[in-house]
């Protein structure tokens, strides 16, 4: 009775993670292989393209080195500020909010090990991205500099210094963070901060108008920025060490990269501890107040009661289905940052437009309008494709657990089906439709061609939000409630990839009939009324016949997949 | 009220319910009995239309719950095992959304739900999302939602999981007084002292075959024709000794 239990080790504690991932690779060879096949697309694409620019800065001089430099410096700027938030994001969850830290507290593991353990799965999934991102880009610099096997070994072992150096000031914020505000709070403001760091980002990098670069006075003009980023690199920082470390390495810079490893590796080892240290200190603390964070919540009002009455106009299914998907959603913090991203999309969207050098009536200036107005229908459903993906795809698994609610409610799966359709439909119809009817404004596109595109929106989006809500439920993840998480996975890449096909027939069936169309504009003598109408007839059977065939095809199979759902 | 005929669910090779017919009376609390993985779930699961039969049809109040489903639906009450909530919705929002989806109107509904909040307990957190509530809490909540269209069929499984004494006695009175009302309540478990003093009719079912069926005297009866228990008979006296005499039977041996 007085013999103790052997303390478990590190990989004892994170070995559910790794048995889990063992697992979901053995149910199917298609997921790991599309992941894979994706993910060396992208490889190759990032390799070229670093691979050209790199090439291009050893073709202008002494100015050379300097760009290899300043775009390694800016690189590692953005990977340590989005991991910085990323890991403080990731260690709220693992270690405060995450369900089996019960368990964990329950077993005879001490603080500190608990600490590596949740550390090691921190650093896991709050770095792999940046890896994956970062891989191609380190390999061309290795290979446009003709690195030796040196530069790739200083490179990991600098980059596993550097990745774990954020991850345990992350720790640390997070623990910080939780002694003095709720958990759940607190990871919500920092999901809408990311929001909208992302958003106001993605705004001010396209009002700075990256199109310039096209032409070799805007190259000089990047270069002129990179040149000037930052100024003088600080030497107190993670990210001006990992340059000093590559760059004599790639021998494109004089320096000693073993004081820098070294630097890196101990920042690394010191903060690692102090983040055990103070987690060991604190931990039963800081997860009990998370905890009794989770609680404090109270809403007395009736946000759905409101909402349903708003939507009185409705049928009874979806006027309680959009209300409670809108409660829901409105009570969820982690969605509005997505929210904010799509007002982003939007914004550059329209503002891509305005700024399009299409005033000029010159042959380059018709065709430039010519093509943009005919990019424009795709594009716009490319938006619609993007927003749909996070708002439609998740929504059959956001009922995950709680679908038996609606299951053993006396209404029809088509009847659920339909609801969840109009829901997905009419605001994702609406945005397409003004992206279309604002942009063609802009653009000075003829009202019949404008009416043409928002005629062929209209059947292309019904089947886009069919075929969210179909690959919705044949791919559903009932184990979390992380919209954007859901919007990440496997289905949803399968999904994207499947709607923007659909985007693409639609808009290369339609090609022959619009472009005709615009001629008309430009001869008028030949736009006969009969000619017209013909031409538009077809454009929209050529969008139709399609998109009503993806839309009844999602649509069955979607209900099937309803019915298998939970089951 | 319930008719269930040749209900059959395979998983591959295995039959978790092997071929279950049954038919219940309005008005009867039926105790649905079994060790763990005998197919108790699944066959409920299969009686709301939670998973799809291999074969075999389910009746509730005459509807068919496959082909005609709403009907059937309609007039039921159902608490799973799990009984997973909206996280985000307070215990008010829960109860008037389910009491929305089965057409109740709105008046009507509210005054049902502050009902049901008051006889579960509920009223003083109802303005609190059900994230926040205790496991005991959202049993009691998913119970009044079971109720909020005033089932004529009431499904549960394994309601009395989660619930303290206090919860569990006010259960069992509620369960009585809607028996006594008219309400045919469909009850798995694994507690035999409440199916013991609720249950007008047992089913006993072990590896998806029903061993046994009838009211708790007949049960009896047929135990002590068949007892090897040493104290003959007169051993098998509880519930419990009557199930493990029916389901050792079965196997064997244990």
């Amino acid at each position: 009775m007085t013999d103790r239990c052997p303390a478990p080790s590190v990989a004892q504690i994170v070995s559910p993670r790794q048995l889990a991932a063992r697992n979901a690779l053995r149910r199917g060879w298609r997921r790991p292989l599309v992941l894979g096949v994706l993910t060396t697309l992208f490889w190759g694409a990032s390799f070229a393209l670093f691979a050209r620019a790199l090439e291009w800065f050893h073709t202008i001089g002494d100015f050379g080195p300097l760009l290899t430099e300043r775009l390694l410096v800016l690189l590692f700027v953005t990977f340590f500020a989005v991991l910085l938030l990323s890991n403080t994001i990731t260690a709220l969850t693992t270690f405060y909010l995450a369900d089996d830290v019960n368990l964990l507290l329950a077993a005879p593991i001490e603080p500190r090990l608990l600490h590596h353990a949740r550390f090691a799965e921190t650093l896991a999934s709050s770095s792999w991205m940046v890896l994956l991102f970062g891989l191609p880009i380190f390999l061309a610099y290795g290979v446009v500099g003709h690195a030796g096997p040196l530069f790739y070994l200083g490179t990991a072992a600098a980059l596993l210094a550097f990745v774990a150096i954020p991850a345990a000031i992350g720790v640390l914020v997070a623990t910080l963070i939780v002694l003095v505000f709720p958990a759940q709070r607190a990871r919500d403001g920092l999901l809408v901060l990311v929001g909208l760091a992302v958003g106001a980002a993605f705004v001010l990098v396209r009002l700075a108008r990256p199109e310039r670069l096209a032409d070799p006075s805007g190259l000089a003009g990047f270069a002129s920025f990179l040149v000037g980023f930052g100024g003088e690199p600080s030497p107190w920082l993670p990210t001006t060490w990992i340059v000093a470390t590559m760059l004599p390495l790639l021998g494109t810079r004089e320096g000693d990269p073993r004081f820098f490893l070294a630097l890196l590796w101990t920042t690394a080892a010191a903060l690692f501890l102090v983040s055990a240290a103070l987690v060991e200190r604190t931990y039963l603390h800081a997860w009990t107040k998370a905890q009794e964070g989770g609680r404090a919540s109270r809403h007395g009002h009736s946000l759905l009661y409101r909402l349903e009455r708003a939507g009185a106009l409705l049928p009874r299914v979806p006027r309680l289905l959009l209300a409670k998907d809108l409660t829901l959603f409105l009570r969820d913090a982690s969605q509005w940052s997505q929210l904010v991203l799509v007002g982003a999309l939007v914004v550059i969207y329209v503002y891509n437009f305005s700024a399009l050098p299409i005033a000029e009536n010159t042959p380059l200036g018709i065709l430039l309008r010519d093509v943009a107005t005919f990019c424009n229908l795709g594009l716009a459903a490319f938006v619609v494709t993007s927003v749909a993906v996070r708002f439609v795809y998740p929504t059959i698994s956001l009922e995950g657990r709680s679908w038996w609610i609606l299951r053993t409610a006396p209404v029809s799966l088509a009847r659920l089906w339909w609801s969840k359709f109009w829901i997905g439909f009419a605001p994702l119809v609406l945005l397409g439709e003004v992206l279309v009817i604002a942009t063609n404004h802009l653009l000075g596109v003829s009202p019949l061609a404008t009416a043409l595109f928002a005629a062929t929106l209209v059947p292309l989006v019904a089947a886009i939000v069919a075929m969210g809500l179909g690959f919705g439920a044949a791919y559903p993840r009932l184990d979390t409630q992380n919209a954007a998480q859901i919007a990440t996975g496997f289905g949803a890449i399968v999904y994207m990839v499947c709607a923007l096909g659909l985007v693409a027939l639609v808009v290369v069936l339609e090609a022959w009939p619009v472009s005709r169309l615009l001629g008309f504009g430009r001869a008028p003598a030949a736009a006969t009324p009969a000619a017209t109408a013909g031409l538009a007839g077809v454009a929209l059977a050529a969008a139709f016949v399609p998109c009503a065939f993806a839309f009844d095809s999602a649509r069955r199979r979607g209900l099937r997949a309803l019915e298998r759902l939970g089951s | 009220m319930i008719s269930i005929r040749g209900l059959r669910k395979d998983f591959g090779a295995m039959a978790a319910v092997d071929g279950l017919s049954l038919e219940i009376e309005t008005g009867c609390v039926f105790g649905f009995l079994g060790r763990n993985g005998a197919g108790k779930t699944t066959t409920i699961r299969m009686m709301m239309g939670l998973t799809e039969p291999s074969a075999g049809t389910v009746l509730l109040g005459g509807h068919d719950i496959r082909t005609d489903a709403e009907a059937a639906k309609s007039i039921t009450g159902y608490l799973p095992d799990h009984p997973y909530l909206y996280d985000k919705l307070t215990g008010t929002e829960m109860l008037g959304f389910v009491g929305g989806l089965y057409g109740i109107p709105r008046p009507e509904r509210d005054e049902r739900a502050r009902s049901l909040l008051e006889d579960f307990a509920l009223t003083e957190r109802a303005g609190e999302l059900t994230e926040t509530y205790s496991h005991g809490m959202k049993q009691r909540l998913a119970l009044a939602a079971a109720l909020i269209h005033r089932p004529s069929v009431l499904v549960l499984d394994e309601p009395m999981v989660g619930l303290d004494p206090q919860g569990a006695h006010d259960f069992r009175r509620l369960l009585s007084r809607l028996a006594a009302e008219g309400v045919t309540v469909f009850l798995s478990t694994h507690s035999l002292a409440v199916a013991e003093e609720l249950a007008t009719r047992i089913g006993v079912l072990d590896r998806g075959r029903l061993i046994a069926l009838g009211t708790l005297a007949e049960l009896r009866a047929r135990a002590a024709e068949t007892t090897t228990r040493p104290g003959g008979p007169e051993g098998v006296v509880s519930l419990e000794d009557l199930f493990l005499e029916l389901v050792g039977a079965a196997e064997g041996q244990w």
